[in-house]
């Protein structure tokens, strides 16, 4: 049940801006891979994301969002520790090594854990969780409904199928939270892994079922048959949507400029990314 | 505008034929009601009406359909979209836009409507509708009613000549589903609209309607005028059956035509005060000074300072309207609620304190979507997951599954099963684990007559015979009358009247059962009352 309150739309951005913004992002991040970048993206996204909540009517995913990638982080940093192969630098810890078959030259299970593994370990996991992160703030603070509206005709079927993935996840995160109190109705206990499939399974038919639905009323609403679509009222591209994707550039543009800068690049990308911010 | 041409329908992977051989035509400005068992195939009807049947959901047609001189097997629903509108069951589930007013517009933006016109026409329609006070609100944040409402008014806007609605008022209290029925109404009588409406609470329906659709479930479908439909149907709202006990020679379809021609009956006030009341068992539950909020601390109350007792054995029915903070008390009890302040304790012991497996021997709580509880392959496989979850002897839960359905389908998939079937299934699991306090949430929403009468029946036996409380929360006036020994009135988080239900019932017009506000001077409230005092004398 939902309280109802009257809530003022102060500041929107045009339905695009978000995702041309993580597209952007996305790759400052691959073509950097550093840890100081990918440190210094996370550290913004997340501001950036708690500071705009409150504007945002998505934001509810964004949590299991940051979960997924507490998760995500942790799984790959054990994969780190457990398997891989030899590396140079100075021994932490040494843990039992397992015995391999002989083709397997070079990958092993266990044995001394160097602080060379560790770091790349955390490059890699830190990447992921950035990556995480972006699209996770992409989605919370845009609209997919807002995308199915600017598209032009000719992609009619790419709105459709945008507009249903997009809104699979909010929806599932509503399935999860609603099955799960369900679950300790039944007496059954929601966490751990054992319990996956009690609730994967009904939110997933639920979300599914609710895909339906929705492509069933864009269809018999005639979206996408008449040739000429008309707009009620426009998404204009207003300045904070130009601020939002220069700052994305600019990121871009500084870790292209200036790939090796261990300490300058990382504060200026996360100065710019932070940008939107300081628009509404 | 709408001729069906010996229409006949299977879908794939089946073999019962939803629809066989059906020819009839509704006219232009008709209201017409689809009226049927669960799943006897009314929805069908509807979608084969704008063609979303079978061009999105797959199967076989035969025959033909029209609908204002177009095919709709040449057609598909987008084709059809300036001339057909559809409200589906939940209108929340096919939103494209987040805000009132972009989704009012929605439909005239992919018509390729000029933007003057489209201006136009939304703002006819939110005043139509009245909802301008709304137009920039989040539809999330609505209540059902006003969500409908929003539905309606984004179908109507682009001026289609049928509207098509498939359960309307189902989810909605008395007031907010009067409100909505009387637009249909109007709209109708004012615009010379035809509207197709597919519900199962009759009482709501029956007085607006011009004929009838009767479909029987076995793929014949019958359409007549309201009263010779009704005079023969198998299913009946309370006041056609009431007219049919006293013997009535005309069928009368509300209120005020009862009125007319009931004759006047005396001795019943004496009657029902002979009947002393029940002695009350023990406290189950009691509620003191609770206050509560929807998610968190910081939002406003939902639950202002409820005191309240149930105890063994005894149905409380808990009323009001729409976002009254129903739900929020309910899950009150099962320690669901964010407690601010106050005391709730459930058989002597606080809620929150119940570890997993003790809940459920405490407390058994079918939520409003019952197949949240659902997450086995077959009815069968459920039965047996939930003997296994709720620690019990092989066989118990289909044991109460069957003693409370009468055809049982073992096999069948959880999500294939009618609704009724649905909910008794979940309550079978919960029942299992035999907890002292039975909840339900809103459990009618999409059930018949039937499914009803069984329901009555087994929250009956539940409460009276097995000493337990039945705690049930409902819209629905003709159940609580049915079944409830009292009644909780919420409005805006507290609560302002309980009693005996038909201390509540008959004080206010609102929330009266037909049985009563055709006979007011009698205090009834059920047919079967009526019956016996009929059989008596």
């Amino acid at each position: 049940m939902l309280k109802i309150r009257r809530r003022v739309i102060t500041s929107s951005f045009h339905p695009l801006t978000w995702w041309l913004w993580a597209v952007l992002l996305a790759t400052t991040l691959l073509l950097a891979h550093t840890r100081a970048i990918s440190i210094a993206i996370v550290t913004s996204t997340l501001i950036l994301a708690l500071s705009m909540q409150r504007q945002t009517a998505g934001f509810h995913t964004f949590r299991w969002a940051l979960r997924f990638a507490v998760i995500a982080f942790c799984f790959r940093m054990s994969i780190a520790i457990i398997i891989g192969v030899p590396m140079p630098g100075r021994t932490i810890f040494t843990l039992p090594q397992l015995q391999l078959p002989d083709f397997l030259v070079g990958i092993r299970i266990g044995g001394p854990v160097t602080t060379q593994r560790l770091l790349s370990g955390f490059d890699e996991a830190v990447l992921l969780v950035a990556l995480i992160l972006i699209f996770a703030t992409a989605n919370a603070l845009s609209n997919p409904h807002g995308l199915l509206r600017i598209l032009p005709k000719r992609f009619y079927g790419l709105g459709l199928a945008g507009v249903i993935s997009t809104s699979v996840a909010p929806q599932a995160v509503r399935g999860i939270e609603r099955v799960r109190s369900a679950r300790r109705l039944r007496g059954q206990s929601s966490h751990g892994i054992r319990s996956w499939r009690g609730v994967a399974l009904p939110v997933l038919e639920d979300s599914l079922e609710r895909s339906i639905d929705l492509a069933a009323g864009l269809e018999s609403r005639g979206y996408g048959y008449f040739p000429r679509p008309t707009r009620y009222r426009p998404d204009a591209w207003k300045f904070r949507d130009t601020l939002a994707i220069s700052g994305g550039l600019y990121c871009l543009l500084i870790v292209i400029a200036s790939p090796s800068s261990m300490i300058v690049a990382p504060i200026l990308v996360a100065l710019f990314v932070l940008t939107p911010v300081f628009s509404s | 505008m709408i001729t069906f041409t010996n229409v006949s329908l299977i879908y794939p992977n089946s073999n019962k034929t939803i629809i066989e051989n059906a020819s009839f035509s509704v006219n232009e400005g008709e209201l017409v009601l689809l009226m049927g068992h669960t799943g006897a195939g009314k929805s069908s009807v509807l979608k084969l009406i704008n063609g979303l049947v079978p061009h999105h959901t797959g199967g076989i047609l035969s025959g033909d359909i029209s609908v204002a001189g177009r095919s709709t097997r040449l057609m598909k629903p987008g084709e059809l979209a300036d001339v057909v509108g559809i409200v589906g069951q939940n209108p929340i589930n096919s939103f494209v836009s987040d805000i009132v007013e972009d989704e009012i517009a929605f439909g005239l933006e992919s018509l390729g409507v000029v933007p003057e016109i489209m201006r136009k026409r939304v703002e006819e329609v939110l005043d139509l509708l009245a909802l301008a006070p709304l137009r920039k609100r989040f539809i999330a944040e609505l209540s059902g009613g006003e969500q409908q409402r929003v539905a309606i008014a984004a179908a109507l806007v682009t001026n289609p000549k049928v509207l098509l609605l498939d359960e309307p008022t189902s989810a909605l209290d008395p007031i907010a589903a009067e409100e909505v029925l009387s637009i249909l109404h109007r709209l109708v009588h004012d615009l010379g609209l035809t509207v197709i409406v597919a519900e199962h609470r009759l009482e709501r329906v029956i007085q607006f309607v011009d004929r009838i659709i009767l479909v029987h479930g076995d793929g014949t479908l019958e359409l007549g005028s309201t009263s010779a439909i009704l005079e023969n149907s198998p299913i009946a709202p309370p006041l056609v059956e009431l007219a049919r006990t006293l013997q009535l020679s005309t069928i009368p379809l509300s209120i005020r035509e009862f009125r007319k021609i009931a004759p006047r009956i005396e001795s019943a006030m004496q009657e029902l005060s002979s009947i002393s009341p029940k002695p009350r068992g023990p406290i189950a539950v009691s509620m003191r000074n609770v206050s509560a909020s929807y998610r968190d601390a910081q939002s406003s109350y939902a639950l202002a300072d409820i005191n309240l007792e149930i105890h063994e054995g005894e149905i409380v029915a808990l009323m009001g309207r729409n976002g009254a903070g129903k739900t929020t008390l309910l899950k009150a009890a099962v320690g669901m609620s964010p407690i601010i302040h106050g005391e709730v304790m459930v058989a002597g012991r606080n809620p929150t304190s119940f570890k997993d497996q003790e809940l459920i021997t405490y407390v058994g709580y079918v939520p409003q979507e019952p197949s949240d509880l659902l997450y086995g392959h077959s009815v069968k496989e459920e039965c047996e997951l939930a003997d296994r979850d709720n620690a019990v002897p092989q066989g118990k839960t289909l044991e109460i599954y069957t003693s409370l359905m009468k055809i049982p389908n073992l096999d069948a998939h959880p999500r294939d099963i009618s609704e009724g079937q649905r909910l008794g299934l979940a309550l079978s699991i919960i029942l299992s684990a035999s907890p002292k306090l039975v909840i339900l949430d809103e459990p009618t929403r999409g059930l018949d007559y039937e499914s009803k009468k069984i329901l009555v029946t087994n929250l009956k036996r539940i409460a009276h015979r097995e000493n337990r409380s039945v705690f049930i929360s409902t819209h629905d006036v003709e159940l609580v009358a049915d079944v409830a020994d009292r009644v909780i009135f919420l409005a805006d988080g507290e609560v302002i009247a309980d009693g005996t239900t038909r201390q509540v019932l008959t004080a206010s017009p609102a929330f009266a059962p037909q049985v009563s506000k055709a006979l007011p001077h009698t205090q009834w409230l059920t047919v079967s009352e009526v019956e016996r005092h009929v059989n008596e004398n």
